[in-house]
């Protein structure tokens, strides 16, 4: 009786034991997959109407690096600038030549005679064509840090994000002017660049613009380095620039229209010339996480993003009735 | 008779004072081992990685404190201090203003100050914030991801079984030495006291 008695305690405590696990296992499962009552939602704004998309993804191809620091175009080739190397591609994907660098790469431009031209941290390289050094710069001090470079015949113009400044330089890095530091006199409002994000490009008369990520505006700069022009919209909604740092990214077609890249929301859009909100290349959906993607064209009005996140160079063409 | 209980009687004896010995031994070894141990053991506690935390609003209901011993902290040397910031407002806000309907914090627990053109700072009042990381989700999303997730030790009970840490889906959560209880984003502990700065905030 005794017996029979500890054998059934000792059964239903056995059974206990398991109900007790069994539930601690279903309530954490269920507790890690629950809905979150405080979502941050921005779905909204991630939807883009497929009448505002102008482009459409005709090729993409993967760029193998552990970092890649930008992108450009020359002609029909493609250069892409990693942790430590050069890389240049056909427009087919199509490798053409894989160079070392000397150090590791910021950011990346061509030249009209193709020469490339890489920001290191705080100082600036050119290689040729072929990919063989040709001069390198001085330092411009720890303080630097290179975002973006934009050669326009004997100016070389170098987004500097740690200094808040764009240099402008004589090819062989000797400064002829800083660009952009506040000036409540000439009515320049200065730079705010929160992070390493810091475009610059000259448009189709060589005229430099820039872009203040701090702010979301473009700011076009005259050769005396006077403020000419400048627009943006700050705005979530698809026609504005949110967030801390953009547009991350920006090109400039020989028609002198913008093309844009986003962080956060990663987006590509098209803006006319005055800054006028003219589509979409490339929607919040096209991308996955939240890296900008760095963004160069070239004469066919195509676009070239360098895809940070997919680890890819993708190539969007204009759709040609605007709807395939 | 008795010649054969003599015997028995000394072997009890003597067994029983060496069971004595060894037991009186054995639980001072063992006291001995166990303050050896606490001594040269470092005392662990909670804490959030910033870097794998998904902002999944776990941390403000799941902690068996009311409110949440988690809180949004601030690394101010990230931020850039933005005018549209993600973290402050809600995207779809009507203005960059400091009115209710334009916060996202659903406690207001996130202060906005205005410093100079065109920069704000952003203080978190900890008495109202309930670690629901929708703030992050904004500062990560369009910032530099500044705000951040961070279990307050000066509220936690660092119970033995976190229950945050039980349903956290991104097992953010891991044990780190008491002594250095805070992974904080940037360079915001260096050369000094977390817990001080972090007050300062």
């Amino acid at each position: 009786m005794n017996r029979k008695l500890v054998n059934i305690v000792l059964i239903v405590l056995a059974l206990a034991i398991v109900v007790i696990i069994g539930k601690d296992f279903v309530g954490k499962k269920a507790g890690k997959n629950m809905d979150n009552p405080y979502e941050y939602n921005i779905d909204e704004f991630r939807k883009v109407d497929s009448t505002q998309i102008l482009y459409t993804e005709k090729l993409h191809f993967p760029v193998k690096a552990h970092y890649w620091a930008g992108i450009a175009v020359s002609d029909s080739t493609i250069i892409v600038a990693t942790d430590n190397h050069l890389l240049k591609f056909d427009l087919s994907g199509k490798q053409i030549f894989s160079k070392q660098t000397i150090d590791t790469a910021t950011c990346v431009t061509v030249d009209e005679n193709r020469q490339i031209w890489i920001g290191m941290r705080h100082y600036v390289v050119m290689y040729d064509q072929n990919g063989t050094l040709v001069k390198r710069w001085n330092s411009f001090g720890d303080r630097a840090v290179f975002t973006s470079i934009a050669v326009s015949g004997e100016n070389v113009y170098v987004a500097d994000a740690g200094n808040r400044i764009v240099y402008q330089c004589n090819t062989n890095g000797q400064t002829v002017q800083k660009i952009g530091e506040k000036d409540e006199q000439k009515g320049i409002p200065g730079f705010v660049i929160p992070s390493p994000y810091f475009d610059v490009a000259t448009d189709d008369n060589g005229i430099l613009w820039a872009a203040n990520t701090g702010r979301h505006t473009f700011e076009n700069y005259n050769q005396d380095g006077s403020l000419r022009t400048s627009w943006g919209v700050t705005s979530f909604k698809i026609e504005g620039f949110s967030g801390c740092c953009n547009p991350a990214h920006f090109a400039i077609f020989n028609d002198n229209s913008f093309i844009t890249s986003e962080k956060g929301m990663p987006r590509i859009k098209l803006y006319d010339q005055h800054g006028q909100f003219i589509g979409v290349v490339a929607p919040p959906a096209a991308f996955s996480g939240s890296l900008a993607p760095d963004i160069a064209v070239d004469e066919q009005q195509r676009v070239i993003a360098l895809d940070f996140e997919r680890q890819q160079v993708r190539i969007f063409e204009k759709k040609k009735d605007g709807n395939n | 008779m008795s010649d054969k209980k003599e015997p028995k009687s000394i072997e009890r004896r003597r067994f029983l004072r060496s069971g004595m010995q060894m037991a009186l031994a054995v639980s001072l070894g063992g006291v001995a081992g166990v303050s050896l141990l606490k001594s040269t053991s470092k005392d662990l506690v909670w804490q959030i990685d910033p870097f794998k935390c998904v902002q999944c609003g776990r941390c403000a209901d799941e902690c068996v404190m009311t409110p949440s011993a988690v809180k949004c902290v601030h690394a101010y040397d990230l931020c850039g201090y933005c005018d549209l910031c993600g973290g402050y407002l809600k995207p779809d806000a009507n203005a960059r203003t400091t009115a209710a309907e334009n916060q996202l914090c659903p406690t207001a627990a996130i202060k906005r100050q205005y410093i100079e053109e065109p920069y704000f700072e952003y203080v978190i009042d900890e008495s109202l914030c309930i670690g629901c990381a929708k703030c992050v989700a904004g500062c990560t999303s369009f910032g530099n991801g500044s705000l951040h997730l961070q279990v307050r030790h000066d509220r936690c009970k660092n119970c033995n079984d976190c229950s945050i840490a039980r349903v956290c889906p991104a097992e953010a959560f891991q044990r780190v030495p008491a002594d250095t209880p805070y992974l904080i984003k940037g360079g915001f502990t260096k050369g000094g006291n977390s817990e001080d700065k972090l007050k300062k905030g």
